[in-house]
C-alpha cells in the first residue's frame, strides 16, 4: 500500500508555559488540510513544528513512510507562507522568488527560469519581477510569497492564515488563486486559520484545535455540519441549539425543548448517540430552517411552530432572517426565497425543520 | 454642565499649550547651545595658525596614529560585538540579564576607571605572561588599541543588539524552509537585514575610539610622538600652553565628527529611500 503523503503521531511540543499534546493525523496525497482553531490555540507552533523550525519534546513525523521528525527545515524544504509574506526587502520580486535556488546554485538553468515563468504567469506577477517588496500591495505580496514558496516543487505547503491580513476582494481571489495551486501542483496543503469560512470554502479535511489539542478532525462536511459536541457548535457559531431532553415514547425517540411545547422528532436512531446525559443539545442547521406565511392560528406540531420576525440582515448574496418564538432561531434564505414570502420584520411566520437535519450533539 | 466641560477642555487645552511651549523653548536653547558651541571654536580659530599646525609634523603623527588605532580598535569591537549581540538578541541564555548588565559596564564606568583596571590587567596580573609572549600592552601602541577596544566595544554591541532585534525572526525561519542553513541564513538574510544598524553602530564606535582619552591615557600613558593620539595631543599641547595647537587639533576633530555623522545620516537616507 502506498504510504500517506504526511504523518504525524502522538506530537508533544512545549514552549514555556504551553503546549501542544497527542497531536496526531494523516495527509493523504493532494488532500488540502484546514487546522482551524481560535487565536493562541497553538496552531502557528503546530505549523513550525511540522515545518522542523522547531523541535517537538515527543512523537513522529513521516513524509511518505520516511521519518523526518529530526530533519532540518532545509532538508525538507515544504514551502512555507506567512501571513504578513515576509519578503526579503533587500531583494526584487524576481530575487525573492528565486532565494530557494540561490542557496545551491550560482547559475540558473532554463528549467529554473522556465518555472519562474509558469509560476508568476499563474500568479498574475509577471509584471512586478524588478520592483521591490514595499512598492507591492498586500495582495501582491502574497501572491510572490507563495510562488517563493512554490519554487522548488515542494511536496507540502504550509500556510499560516494566508489570508488574515487582506482585505475581502484580496482575500477572495487569492483563494481562488490557492484553489488553483491545489489543482496544478498536486501537492498537500496545511492551511492554519481561525476563519471557519476559510476551512469550508478551501479544505477538503478539517482538524480543529484549542489549547493546544485537537478537538475533533476529519472530512470538512462531517466535521463542520456534524459538530460532535455543543462545544464546537459553538465555536462555528451555529446559533440554532437547543437545550432539552431526549424522551421515548414507543419505542421512538423525540427531543423536547426545556420550556416549550415544540418537540422535534422522531429522531433517527443513528443521530443518537449510544450515551447521553439528561440534559442535551439539538442543533439545527440555519440553512435546514424552513420560513413560511402563517395562515390563522395553528396549534405548534412536532418540528413546527409559529414566531414573528425580528431582524432580517441582507447580505449580498442571501439573507438572515432572526425569528423568536420558544427561543430565537436564525434561517438563510435565499434573495429569491425571501420576495417569495413577500414578509417583513414583525410578520408572523411558521418555522419548520425537516427530521433528517436534526443533530444531537452528545456532549 | 455643558459650559463647564467646556472651561474645563479649554483649561486642559490651554495647560497643554503651555507644556508643547516649553518643550519649544529647551528644544531650540539646545539647538543654539550646540551651534554656539561650534561657532565658538571655529570664531575663535586662527585660520592661518590652523594652516601653520596641520603641516606639523606632531600633528601628522596624531593624525594617523589616531586613525590608524581607531580603525584597528573599530574592526576588533565588530568582530567581538557582532557575535555576542546576535547571541543577546536571539539566545534565551541563562544569566541573561547579568551578562547583559556586564558589557555594559565600561559604558557606565569613568573612562579614567576602566584605565586603572586595564592599567592593572596587563601591569601586575598578565603583565609577565604577555611580556614573555612578546606582546607589550602597557604604555604602548598597542595599549592605545586595546582602551579604545574596551572603551566602544559595549556601544557596538548596544547599536547591532538594536538592529538584531529589530529582524523579525520569520523571515530566517522562511529562509530555512527555502533550503538555507542557520550559516547561510545569518549571511543572506539577517546581515542584510541589520545592515543599516551595523553600519550605524559601526561609524558610531568609531567615533567613540577617536575621541577616546581617560582610559587611553591610563593604559598607554601621555608619550609626544609615541602613544600621542588627537586627544592625548590637545591634552599635551593645552597642558603646556600651546593654545593655538590645541583647538586647531580640536578644530579638526569636530570636522572628523561632523563628516562622519553627516556620511551615516546620508547614507542612511539612501537606504530609507531604497527600502
Amino acid at each position: 500500500m502506498k504510504p500517506a503523503l504526511f504523518t504525524v503521531q502522538d506530537l508533544h511540543v512545549r514552549e514555556g508555559n504551553f503546549q501542544l499534546c497527542d497531536i496526531g493525523f494523516t495527509l493523504e496525497e493532494s488532500q488540502y488540510l484546514v487546522i482551524l482553531g481560535p487565536t493562541g490555540c497553538g496552531k502557528s507552533m503546530l505549523l513550525e513544528t511540522l515545518a522542523g523550525l522547531r523541535y517537538p519534546k515527543g512523537g513522529k513525523m513521516f513524509l511518505r513512510g520516511r521519518e523526518i521528525t529530526l530533519l532540518a527545515p532545509e532538508s525538507r524544504k515544504f514551502g512555507f507562507a506567512y501571513q504578513d509574506s515576509l519578503l526579503f526587502p533587500f531583494l526584487n520580486v524576481k530575487d525573492n522568488i528565486l532565494f530557494a535556488v540561490r542557496s545551491h546554485k550560482n547559475r540558473l538553468e532554463s528549467s529554473i527560469m522556465k518555472r519562474v515563468d509558469e509560476l508568476t504567469e499563474a500568479m498574475r506577477i509577471t509584471h512586478l519581477l524588478d520592483r521591490y517588496p514595499q512598492f507591492l500591495s498586500g495582495g501582491e505580496k502574497q501572491r510572490v510569497s507563495l510562488a517563493r514558496a512554490l519554487l522548488s516543487k515542494p511536496p507540502l505547503l504550509l500556510l499560516d492564515e494566508p489570508l488574515s491580513s487582506l482585505d475581502p476582494q484580496t482575500r477572495s481571489s487569492i483563494k481562488e488563486l490557492l484553489r488553483t495551486i491545489h489543482d496544478s501542483e498536486e501537492l498537500g496543503i496545511i492551511h492554519v486559520t481561525h476563519d471557519f469560512n476559510e476551512a469550508l470554502q478551501l479544505g477538503t479535511h478539517l482538524l480543529v484545535m484549542d489549547q493546544g489539542r485537537i478537538l475533533r478532525q476529519g472530512k470538512v462536511e462531517d466535521v463542520f455540519f456534524r459538530p460532535s459536541s455543543k462545544y464546537l457548535a459553538d465555536f462555528f457559531m451555529e446559533e440554532n441549539i437547543l437545550q432539552g431532553r431526549i424522551e421515548w415514547r414507543n419505542g421512538q425517540a423525540w427531543f423536547r425543548q426545556a420550556g416549550s411545547p415544540v418537540e422535534f422528532g422522531p429522531l433517527k436512531r443513528k443521530k443518537i448517540p449510544e450515551k447521553y446525559p439528561d440534559e442535551v443539545a439539538l442543533l439545527i442547521h440555519a440553512g435546514d430552517l424552513s420560513l413560511s406565511r402563517a395562515n390563522g392560528y395553528e396549534e405548534s406540531k412536532a418540528n413546527n411552530w409559529y414566531g414573528l420576525i425580528e431582524r432580517v440582515v441582507n447580505f449580498s448574496t442571501h439573507l438572515e432572517v432572526v425569528c423568536s418564538g420558544n427561543g430565537k432561531y436564525k434561517a438563510i434564505l435565499s434573495n429569491n426565497e425571501w420576495k417569495e414570502l413577500d414578509l417583513q420584520s414583525g410578520s408572523r411566520v411558521r418555522i419548520s425543520v425537516d427530521v433528517e437535519d436534526l443533530h444531537i450533539l452528545p456532549d | 454642565m455643558a459650559l463647564e466641560q467646556n472651561n474645563r477642555t479649554t483649561f486642559r487645552d490651554n495647560s497643554r499649550s503651555l507644556l508643547i511651549g516649553c518643550f519649544w523653548l529647551l528644544f531650540i536653547f539646545l539647538v543654539l547651545f550646540i551651534l554656539l558651541l561650534i561657532g565658538g571654536l571655529l570664531n575663535y580659530a586662527n585660520w592661518e595658525t590652523v594652516k601653520t599646525v596641520l603641516r606639523q609634523e606632531e600633528f601628522h603623527f596624531a593624525l594617523f596614529f589616531t586613525l590608524w588605532t581607531s580603525v584597528l580598535a573599530t574592526g576588533l569591537a565588530a568582530l567581538f560585538a557582532l557575535p555576542a549581540a546576535y547571541i543577546l538578541s536571539r539566545y534565551k541564555i541563562p544569566g541573561k540579564a547579568f551578562v547583559d548588565t556586564l558589557l555594559d559596564i565600561p559604558i557606565v564606568l569613568p573612562p579614567l576607571v576602566s584605565g586603572i583596571a586595564l592599567l592593572i590587567l596587563f601591569g601586575p596580573v598578565l603583565g609577565g605572561f604577555l611580556t614573555a609572549l612578546g606582546l607589550d600592552i602597557v604604555f604602548s601602541s598597542s595599549g592605545v588599541v586595546i582602551a579604545q577596544w574596551f572603551i566602544a566595544t559595549p556601544y557596538a554591541v548596544r547599536i547591532m543588539k538594536q538592529a538584531f532585534d529589530g529582524i523579525d525572526p520569520r523571515m530566517e525561519n522562511i529562509a530555512r524552509t527555502l533550503g538555507y542553513t542557520p550559516g547561510n541564513v545569518f549571511g543572506k538574510v539577517t546581515l542584510p537585514l541589520a545592515k543599516n544598524g551595523i553600519i550605524n553602530g559601526l561609524i558610531m564606535t568609531w567615533t567613540r575610539t577617536i575621541g577616546e582619552f581617560g582610559a587611553t591615557a591610563m593604559l598607554a600613558g601621555i608619550t609626544r610622538m609615541k602613544t600621542e593620539t588627537l586627544s592625548v595631543a590637545i591634552f599635551l599641547n593645552m597642558s603646556m600652553g600651546d593654545l593655538k595647537f590645541a583647538i586647531s587639533t580640536a578644530i579638526v576633530m569636530l570636522l572628523m565628527a561632523l563628516v562622519s555623522l553627516i556620511t551615516l545620516k546620508f547614507f542612511l537616507k539612501q537606504e530609507v529611500i531604497r527600502f
